[in-house]
């Protein structure tokens, strides 16, 4: 098994290696190119998106092709002002010494916390400055500590990689290592990625390492537990990354439902208790509109009422903190001990809809009102009912004076 | 042999027995006797007499033959509309008996059927329509696909007036032998809420009691059809204890088999017997409206509760 990571050794240095990122390509060249022609426009391009879909790659090729220097500032630096004015300040201004051109990579942005005291600001007046194309990427740049980069930078959003593109890249390296791997396992690995190359590259090699004999690698996206979803929603600060939530919960969203209706009291109070029902009342109207209509788009409204519109329910300024014991949803256990209970309920009930020409359903709400008469032997030989079902009219009856 | 069970014993024969819905009998009369009817579309609230027209069809047409030539489905109860279809085809696939060059098909509740289920019946109403008429019935017309209520006559059917209640009421107490109350006849009629059905069966449940019906059985007989319990469930709420409230709803749900709506119904009602301000009973009125076009638009009547339970967990507070 070869030592160097597969991901380094593998990474693209020319554009034509780089697949599945088509039309970020082009927004970066022609940034890249105005930059340097004009010395105009926006400093700043900023790519987003996913993890290993190729955001770092991207920037280093685009210096590798345009015969660029390129300077890189990452997370594990700090980003304070001071280490920003010492580092980065003399690279930005600098005219390189051979005269090369230069690209400043500042690699995943969204790093810079609160700590960082002063660092996002002293970074963009930084780049306001600089006299060389600035690339800066990012997971999530929604946030809106990053609205001032938003706005002074050309935004390019990075898609997660479609399965069938991350195979065809493994088959690329597969042919460059010499090795083989059978067409179901390949499928499986770019499938469990989820979109990012990266993921699949390693997995790739830790598979083919083992012989290709074991490919039920744990999905990259670890499942969320659901006790942890719940507090997610109901204790944290809405945020756009909950719209994702239900994507790694191993639970169907219908379960999910049943999990918050019981224990959305155990946090909220008063008119964040109305809104949180509020939403769950959205989300089973457009649940019943998707079945009755079969229009599946309406389960993006599903989905955002339940994780997002129940988070928002709360009290702005009251976010919630602690452990909660939460609980596991009861309501169904006991429709289903009722069920039990009132089996019999149902089978006379079946038995009598058909003879007075009403359906099932019906009967069975009308029971409340029939069953003083049904202690009628003359009615249990007319509906055939069975000792049992006799029996259970016989305890049921309540008796009044 | 007459049934025991009142609302089948006393279920009218005859168009000329049927209790209100006047217009309606006149036309499906004419049709009847001219045996050329059309495909019917009955719409109205349950016990307004929709299966009984149906059946009095059936026999008009038919006469003592009407059972072979007759076949009655519930959509709400037959899984799916392929077992609809499969019935519906063995059926109409031999001719009918008799004089009537075609069979009835009744399809009760209707408007259970999907849009798409609907759009399936729709070819199988055309390609048998030359031996089997459909008779449909549904609560909402509104609910059942513009091509087949294209093709079919509609009638809307009306909740039964006062009058209407009492003559049944009458019928049936000098057909058993009751005495009947002044003001348990007005109990019972308030009971029915129009309802055909529901007040056959609250008089045979009184009457099982005793003949002489007097206001203090029917009250007892009402209130274990409509549990009183839902005056406790909003008085935990009012206090501000959603969880108690919720769960005494959900008992008094399961163990008295009592649908969301006929909750919520009960709670329309009782907002006016609250201690709260009238500006209050105003607002939760229209929630609780709200939460009622809600359930019909929903599938889940308990989630739509707790919110309307959650309102009342405000208005407890003063809000």
């Amino acid at each position: 098994m070869a030592q160097t990571s597969w991901t380094e050794k593998h990474r693209p240095k020319k554009w034509e290696e780089v697949k599945g990122q088509g039309e970020p390509i082009l927004k970066i060249n022609s940034f890249i190119r105005g930059f340097q022609r004009k010395g105009r426009g926006k400093k700043a391009i900023l790519l987003h998106g996913g993890p290993g879909v190729g955001k770092t790659t991207l920037a280093h090729v685009a210096a590798n092709e345009t015969g660029s220097e390129i300077f890189e500032l990452n997370a594990s630096d700090l980003r304070n002002k001071n280490k920003l004015n010492s580092i980065l300040k003399p690279a930005i201004e600098q005219m390189s010494l051979t005269k090369q051109q230069k690209i400043i990579l500042v690699d995943e942005v969204d790093g810079i916390s609160v700590v960082d005291r002063g660092g996002l600001p002293e970074l963009m007046r930084l780049i306001q400055g600089s006299a060389y194309p600035v690339i800066v990427t990012a997971n999530d740049i929604w946030d809106k500590k990053f609205s001032d980069l938003r706005k002074k930078s050309e935004i390019v959003a990075l898609k997660d990689v479609d399965h069938r593109v991350i195979k065809e890249i493994l088959i690329d390296i597969l042919r460059r290592e010499g090795k083989f791997l059978e067409g179901e396992s390949l499928a499986k690995i770019s499938m469990n990625a989820k979109g990012d190359v990266r993921a699949a590259i390693n997995d790739l090699q830790i598979v083919v390492g083992l012989g290709g004999l074991d490919v039920s690698m744990d999905k990259r996206n670890k499942d969320i537990d659901i006790f942890s979803v719940m507090q997610t929603i109901l204790q944290g600060k809405p945020d756009n990354s909950l719209l994702a939530l239900f994507d790694s919960v191993d639970k169907p969203i219908d379960e999910i439902l049943l999990w918050l209706e019981e224990n959305i009291p155990v946090e909220y109070r008063g008119e964040e208790l109305l809104k949180a029902y509020n939403a769950l009342s959205k989300v089973d109207i457009f649940r019943r509109r998707i079945y009755s209509k079969q229009y599946w788009r309406f389960l993006a409204y599903e989905n955002a009422f339940l994780s997002y519109g129940v988070s928002a329910s709360k009290n702005p300024e009251g976010v919630k903190s602690g452990f909660k014991s939460y609980k596991r949803p009861t309501r169904i256990l006991k429709i289903w001990m009722n069920n039990q209970k009132i089996a019999h309920r149902k089978s006379i009930a079946q038995k009598y809809s058909k003879y007075v020409h009403v359906g099932g359903k019906r009967a069975l709400m009308e029971y409340p009102t029939i069953r003083t008469f049904l202690m009628n032997p003359g009615i249990w030989k007319e509906l055939k009912l069975t000792e049992d079902e006799i029996e259970y009219i016989r305890k049921d009856v309540v008796v009044v004076v | 042999m007459a049934s025991e069970i009142w609302t089948e014993k006393y279920r009218p024969l005859k168009f000329s027995d049927i209790v209100g819905q006047d217009d309606i009998v006149k036309k499906v009369k004419s049709l009847t006797d001219s045996i050329n009817i059309p495909h019917l579309l009955f719409a109205g609230p349950p016990g307004t007499g929709k299966s009984t027209i149906a059946l009095i069809v059936v026999h008009e047409l038919f006469g003592p033959n009407w059972k072979d030539n007759y076949l009655e489905l519930n959509a709400s109860d037959e899984r799916g509309i392929n077992i609809v279809r499969e019935k519906v085809k063995d059926f109409a696939r031999t001719k009918s008996l008799g004089n009537v060059p075609f069979k009835i098909i009744f399809l009760d509740e209707a408007d259970a059927l999907t849009p798409e289920a609907q759009q399936a019946l729709r070819r199988t109403m055309e390609n048998y329509s030359s031996t089997c008429r459909f008779i449909m019935s549904c609560n909402y017309s509104s609910k059942i696909i513009d091509p087949i209520q294209s093709r079919c006559a509609t009638f809307r059917f009306k909740l039964l007036d006062k009058d209407g209640i009492e003559k049944v009421m009458r019928r049936i107490g000098d057909g058993e032998g009751l005495t009947i109350d002044d003001d348990a006849v007005e109990l019972l009629y308030e009971g029915s809420e129009g309802d055909c059905r529901r007040i056959i069966n609250l008089l045979q449940s009184t009457a099982h009691i005793s003949p002489t019906i007097n206001k203090d059985i029917v009250s007892t007989i009402i209130s274990h059809a409509k549990p009183k319990d839902i005056r406790i469930v909003l008085d935990y709420a009012l206090s501000g204890d959603f969880q108690k409230s919720r769960e005494k709803l959900l008992d008094v749900m399961l163990k008295e088999g009592i649908s969301g709506q006929d909750v919520v119904k009960a709670i329309q009602k009782e907002i006016w017997n609250l201690h709260v301000e009238p500006e209050l009973k105003v607002r939760l009125t229209e929630k609780t409206g709200e939460t009622e076009f809600r359930i019909v638009e929903g599938s889940d009547p308990f989630i739509q509760l707790q919110s309307l339970l959650a309102g009342f967990v405000l208005a407890g507070m003063g809000k």
